[in-house]
This record gives structure tokens, C-alpha cells and sequence, in this order.
């Protein structure tokens, strides 16, 4: 598929800050183009200096999503939810959407007529004389959502569209980057959640301090996993976690953050599952056993454990 | 969709977003509501003043026929006199000294006070008159002064001098209000679009100077139509006063080439300020805890300079206020009125300030393209500087 989107070689800096270096990547039509990181990374500038809120230092940007060839996006085919969001919150619904509409080229009837269907769409039509403040924080992110994509843009760039959200609302966002996949329009989606991304992201890049550790199709990034399953422990009593690190099989034992009961362990090459568990609920009190598929996320976050080492190694 | 469209667009918007019906009129109401009852109170209270009695002692004052001092002979026992003041007989005790002079004791502060010198004035120069033995007809014309006749060679100046004082004086404050209120909108609402993270969905849509540019205008336009009100209000009220007491407005004319100028000037001061407070307020966060609100007194200066210019409309400083940009909306009118600029220097002083707003709303849009994205500091004034000189940062040149 031919590219719509290509960076070459890209950089910006802010005073000492290197926030992107070097960064290239293409984005092909119809695609969803998923940017990940950790907080930092540096995905939100490469974002701004898509949308062209922010010039590079170095490198070019070329953009055909029609018949010319520039080194801008036009406004009037690109739909950006930004990762500051924000609505004017004294105007009404309406009034809003069609004043997002007419700023992206939108005659006055057709912006109004287009947010009319949206709204009816996402449900919010009874509410469309409302100010936006008095709705809820899910349904303000839906009306910031139809802003965004109110003129129908062949390219749609969504910067952190899951940040804030209640799990159903993600679920809905997904649904709807599906549908507007499925329609053809491109995505370039920039997030650090990344089993939600997963789920619709054709292709990846994986940033790191302003720089690519990893790119790829999810397919390929999925050959690249660790085939090895994670075990979850839920252990009756932590201190025993010590005992568990003494079986031959066991490379590394991750406490879950969330849940200080539960040990997630990694085993060795080619050591099976089954002898491990019955030696585990012989030497320590073990109160539920679960094992999960390989995920990116994983993989993620070992790519970019080992960028940092290696940057702290070449830096010491 | 090209730049002014763009611009166009942002105005209206800014305009109905703060223009509402409900409350011009419900301003406009009560403007004339409190107008009304603010006139009839002094009317009733001017035609109603309480009359006052003074006793006299050394002098003997007869009461004016209609005058609001009625004077009365004063006991000859000092206690008897204070007795007055405290039982409220009289208000004051007028006692002539054996050197000529006055004592008043009162309570009070005399209110009459003028009333009552004019009366012993008056009394004591007749004495002096009758002393001198020259008759009145003679004093009075000793003292009169020669008449002199002021004649315009444009005769319509003598009916219009006054009329286009007050007409300018109106439009300086009327000016001064709509560019404080200008400001006060401008900086609530890019603040406030800040604080509500607008602007990041909007700079990615159109560039910065379509934006500032529409805001400019679009609060401008509000300012004026909110000031309209206010005059519509004014000629309403003095319309009901018209009615109501036969109120009648002065025959006077205003040359229609100083409205003109008048309405020239004030839209171009109020462009002005505009833009400068535009760019001001994307470079603070918050204007309740800024620290660099008192830069909002600015537009006072060129109002208190002109006063120079009331002074001698024609000397070098009146003359260069009134084609120095900052100052020219404010000195040129008033220069127009007491004076006869040239029209070489009414083009200057325009064609300065068209372009002095020109290169303001330039700079104001470089620093609301970089102060608009900046939060949680402000930036120092050298940094603002620094930046009205910046080539843009953006590359999105917009619809």
C-alpha cells in the first residue's frame, strides 16, 4: 500500500531536551498506525509536528493523501483529537460541533447536519442544546471525538484517545477506530496502553526517549514475543516468594503492582509449565493458579527496559 | 478556506459568544432605569431644597425674595443664640465684628454657605458704595469689562465648538470603556481558553494570526455594539427626560467630518489596544494570580497625556502626540477640535497608526503562537520580546 505519510529522518529539540531524534516511519492508506511509549517518549511531539503545530529542527516530512504531493497535512483531510483536550464549556453541543466543522471548511448546513448524525450515532442528540459542561466527562470526550472527525478527514491522528476513560468508554473508542478503519479512513494513533492498542493497531513503531526501539506489523512484533506463557500466582503469604525463586526453572518473579499477592513468573527456555506448578504448590500456599498468552505489552516493556540499560551502559 | 474567511469565522464566534440579546437589553434597562430614577431624584431634590435661617447680629440682611436663606434678627444674649442652633430655630448666627469681618457659628457644616457670602457681599458693597458716594450706574460701568467678539471664519465653528467638546469627551470615555472592556473579555477568554486546553484542537486547524486576527475583531465588534447599546440607552434617557420634564438638548451642530474622524479613531485605538492585549494575555496563564495584571492601566497614559494637548492644541508636543500612534486616537480628535490639524498631518497620523496596528497584530500573532502552548509558566518579558521577532514555529499554514 503507498505511503500517505512519511518521516524522514525527523528531530526537535526544546533547549537540552532532545525530544525526538532521527525518527522515520511511513504510514500507508487505510492503515492504523500505532505510535507507543512510555510517558515521555516523545509521541506527542512527533504528533505536533504531524498536525504542524510544531516546525522540526531537521529532517522532512511528505504527505500525499490526495493527488499532490506537500510537506503539510491539510487541515481540511485531517482530523486530530489532540491529547490536551478541551471544549468551550459555556456553548452548547451544537453550536460547537458546527463551529468545529466550519474551521475545518465545512459549509454552515452541512457542518450542522453532520453533527446531527454523529450525535444521534454516539446517542448524545437529546442533548445537543446543552452546554458542554453539563455533560458527563465520557460523553464530552465523545463530543471532542465528533470534533475531530465532524468533516469526514482521510487521515485521522489520535493522540492518547484512551487516557481518562472508564473501561466501557475505551471499548467504545475501540469499536469506533474500528468502524472508521473499516471506512477507509487512515489512523495514526498515539498511546501508552497497549493491549488496547493491540487490538486494532496494524503496524507499530515503539518509542523511547525521542527515538524508535521497535517497529513492525503486530503480526511480526507477536513472532518477535517471548512464546513463553506467564504464570500468575495469588501466594497466601508474600515471604514465600524466595522459596519459589530457588526452583530450577525459574528465570524472573514480578511482583504485580496492583495486586501485592500475586507473582507473576517468567521460566527458562524450554522448561515446562506442569512440573513447575506441582513443584510451586508442594513449597509455598498457593491460593489461584492462571496462566496468560504472550502479549506486546510484554515485549514493550522489556524493548524499552533494555534501551534504557543500554543508554545508562553507553552513558556511564 | 483562505485567511480572511478564516478570520471572519473566528469572529463571529467570538462575538456570539459573549454577544447575547438578553443581556444587552437587560443592560440597557437598567441603564436607563438608573438613569431615570438618578435624574428625577435630582430634580425633585433640586426644586425642593430645604430653606435654612441664619440670625444676624451687626448686620441687618433682608431675606431674598426666593432664596433658600431666610434671615432673622439674633438674640442679643450669646446663650440665647446657641439655644437657637440647639433647638434647631436657626442653622447659623451670623455676628459682624468690629474690624469689618464675619463670624458664622453652626452645628453644621453650612451647605448655604456660598448663598449667604454672596448675600453679605452684596450688602457690604453697597455700604462701601454709599461711602464713596458714587451712584451704582457709575461703579457698574467702571467695572465693566470690554466686550470681545470672537468670530470664526468658518461661522459654523461658533455653533459647533462646544457641541464637538462634548462629543469628543464623550468618545474618549465611550473609548476608554470599550477598550477596558475589550481587554477585560480578551483576557478572560484566552485564559480561559488555555485553562480549558481549546487551543491546541484549534492552532491545529488554523494558523495563529487567522485566529488572533478574528479575536481581535470579533471582541472589537462586541466592545463597539456593547457601547452602541449604551449610547442608544443615553439618547433613550434624554428622550424620557425630553418628555417627562422638558429636558431639551442643546442647538449645537457636530461637523460630520469630526464624527467621522471620531468614529475612525476609535475604531483604530480599540484595533490597537486590541492586539496588544490579545498577545498579552496568551502569554499568562491566569489573571488572578498574574503578576503583571497592572498592565492593564496602559491605555490610560495616552488618555492622561492628552490632556497636554487641551492645554495648547498647537505646540510641538500636542503636534507629535497627535501622530504618535499610542497616542494620536486619543490627541488627534481633541487637536481636530481646538485646533485646525492639517489634513496632511490627519492622513499621517492615520496612515501611522494603520500601520503601527499592522506590525502590533504581526508581532501579537508570533507571541500567541508560542505563548497560546505554553503553560504552568510565564514567560519573562525579554523571552515576549524575543519572540515577536521569532520565525514560526508552525508549519500548518491552515484550511
Amino acid at each position: 500500500m503507498e505511503p500517505v505519510v512519511q518521516f524522514d529522518r525527523v528531530g526537535k529539540s526544546f533547549g537540552q531536551h532532545r525530544a525526538v531524534d532521527n525518527l522515520s516511519f511511513s504510514v500507508r492508506r487505510g492503515e492504523v498506525f500505532a505510535l507507543l511509549g512510555p510517558n515521555g517518549a516523545g509521541k506527542t511531539t512527533t504528533v505536533r509536528m504531524l498536525v504542524g503545530v510544531i516546525r522540526p529542527d531537521e529532517g522532512r516530512m511528505v504527505v500525499s493523501l490526495d493527488s499532490r504531493t506537500t510537506e503539510v497535512l491539510p487541515p481540511d483531510k485531517t482530523g486530530y483529537l489532540p491529547e490536551d483536550r478541551g471544549l468551550y464549556r459555556d456553548i452548547p453541543v451544537l453550536r460547537t460541533l458546527v463551529y468545529f466543522g466550519r474551521l475545518r471548511g465545512l459549509e454552515k448546513d452541512e457542518a450542522k447536519r453532520r453533527a446531527v448524525e454523529w450525535l444521534e450515532r454516539l446517542q448524545l442528540l437529546d442533548r445537543k442544546d446543552e452546554r458542554v459542561d453539563a455533560l458527563s466527562k465520557g460523553n464530552q470526550q465523545r463530543v471532542q471525538f465528533i470534533a475531530s472527525l465532524i468533516h469526514k478527514p482521510a487521515l485521522a491522528i489520535l493522540d492518547e484517545p484512551f487516557t481518562g476513560l472508564d473501561p466501557l468508554s475505551q471499548e467504545f473508542f475501540l469499536s469506533l477506530v474500528s468502524e472508521l478503519r473499516e471506512a477507509g479512513t487512515t489512523i495514526i494513533l498515539s498511546a501508552h496502553q497497549m493491549d488496547l492498542v493491540e487490538r486494532v493497531a496494524d503496524r507499530v513503531l515503539l518509542m523511547n526517549k525521542g527515538r524508535e526501539i521497535l517497529s513492525g506489523s503486530t503480526e511480526e512484533l507477536h513472532g518477535r514475543l517471548d512464546a513463553r506463557p506467564r504464570i500468575r500466582l495469588t501466594l497466601e503469604d508474600m515471604n514465600t516468594v524466595p522459596a519459589l525463586r530457588e526452583d530450577p526453572d525459574v528465570e524472573d518473579i514480578v511482583i504485580d503492582s496492583d495486586d501485592p499477592n500475586e507473582a507473576q513468573v517468567t521460566l527458562r527456555d524450554g522448561a515446562a509449565v506442569a512440573p513447575f506448578l506441582t513443584r510451586a504448590v508442594t513449597r509455598v500456599g498457593v491460593r489461584s493458579i492462571s496462566t496468560e498468552p504472550p502479549r506486546l505489552h510484554d515485549i514493550f516493556v522489556r524493548a524499552v527496559r533494555e534501551d534504557d540499560n543500554r543508554r545508562s551502559g553507553s552513558s556511564a | 478556506m483562505n485567511h480572511s474567511k478564516l478570520s471572519l469565522l473566528v469572529a463571529e464566534w467570538e462575538f456570539r459568544r459573549y454577544f447575547k440579546w438578553k443581556d444587552q437589553v437587560l443592560g440597557l434597562m437598567f441603564f436607563v432605569v438608573t438613569g431615570a430614577i438618578s435624574y428625577g431624584v435630582s430634580r425633585i431634590m433640586g426644586g425642593e431644597r430645604r430653606p435654612v435661617t441664619v440670625a444676624t447680629s451687626g448686620i441687618e440682611l433682608a431675606s431674598p425674595a426666593g432664596g433658600r436663606v431666610l434671615l432673622v434678627p439674633a438674640p442679643a444674649d450669646s446663650g440665647a443664640r446657641v439655644a437657637m442652633l440647639g433647638d434647631g430655630d436657626a442653622q447659623g448666627i451670623l455676628t459682624r465684628r468690629g474690624d469689618g469681618t464675619f463670624d458664622l457659628l453652626v452645628e453644621k457644616d453650612p451647605r448655604y454657605l456660598s448663598e449667604l457670602r454672596a448675600l453679605v457681599a452684596n450688602h457690604v458693597g453697597r455700604e462701601r458704595l454709599a461711602a464713596s458716594g458714587l451712584k451704582e450706574s457709575e461703579l457698574a460701568r467702571i467695572l465693566a469689562p470690554p466686550e470681545v467678539k470672537v468670530h470664526f471664519t468658518d461661522p459654523n465653528r461658533a455653533r459647533t465648538g462646544k457641541a464637538e467638546k462634548i462629543a469628543a469627551g464623550a468618545f474618549q470615555g465611550l473609548v476608554l470603556l470599550a477598550v477596558f472592556t475589550s481587554m477585560a473579555y480578551l483576557l478572560t477568554g484566552i485564559t480561559g481558553e488555555k485553562q480549558l486546553r481549546v487551543t491546541e484542537s484549534i492552532t491545529a486547524i488554523i494558523p495563529p494570526q487567522a485566529w488572533i486576527d478574528g479575536k481581535i475583531l470579533g471582541i472589537c465588534a462586541y466592545s463597539l455594539a456593547s457601547i452602541c447599546n449604551m449610547v442608544v440607552g443615553g439618547l433613550l434617557l434624554a428622550f424620557a427626560a425630553k418628555l417627562a420634564w422638558g429636558f431639551s438638548l442643546p442647538d449645537v451642530l457636530v461637523r460630520p467630518g469630526v464624527i467621522l474622524v471620531l468614529i475612525v479613531y476609535s475604531i483604530l485605538g480599540l484595533l490597537l489596544w486590541n492586539a496588544f492585549f490579545a498577545a498579552f494575555a496568551s502569554t499568562i496563564d491566569d489573571p488572578n494570580t498574574s503578576t503583571r495584571t497592572s498592565i492593564m492601566f496602559l491605555p490610560m497614559l495616552p488618555v492622561v497625556m492628552t490632556i497636554m494637548v487641551l492645554r495648547d492644541p498647537d505646540d510641538l508636543t500636542a503636534r507629535i502626540l497627535a501622530v504618535f500612534p499610542l497616542t494620536s486616537p486619543s490627541a488627534m480628535p481633541a487637536r481636530l477640535i481646538l485646533s485646525n490639524p492639517t489634513v496632511l498631518e490627519i492622513l499621517v497620523s492615520v496612515g501611522l497608526l494603520a500601520g503601527t496596528i499592522w506590525l502590533v497584530r504581526r508581532m501579537a500573532g508570533r507571541v500567541f503562537e508560542i505563548g497560546m502552548l505554553m503553560y504552568g509558566k510565564e514567560p519573562t518579558m525579554r523571552e515576549v520580546l524575543r519572540w515577536t521577532s521569532a520565525k514560526s514555529r508552525r508549519v500548518n499554514p491552515g484550511v
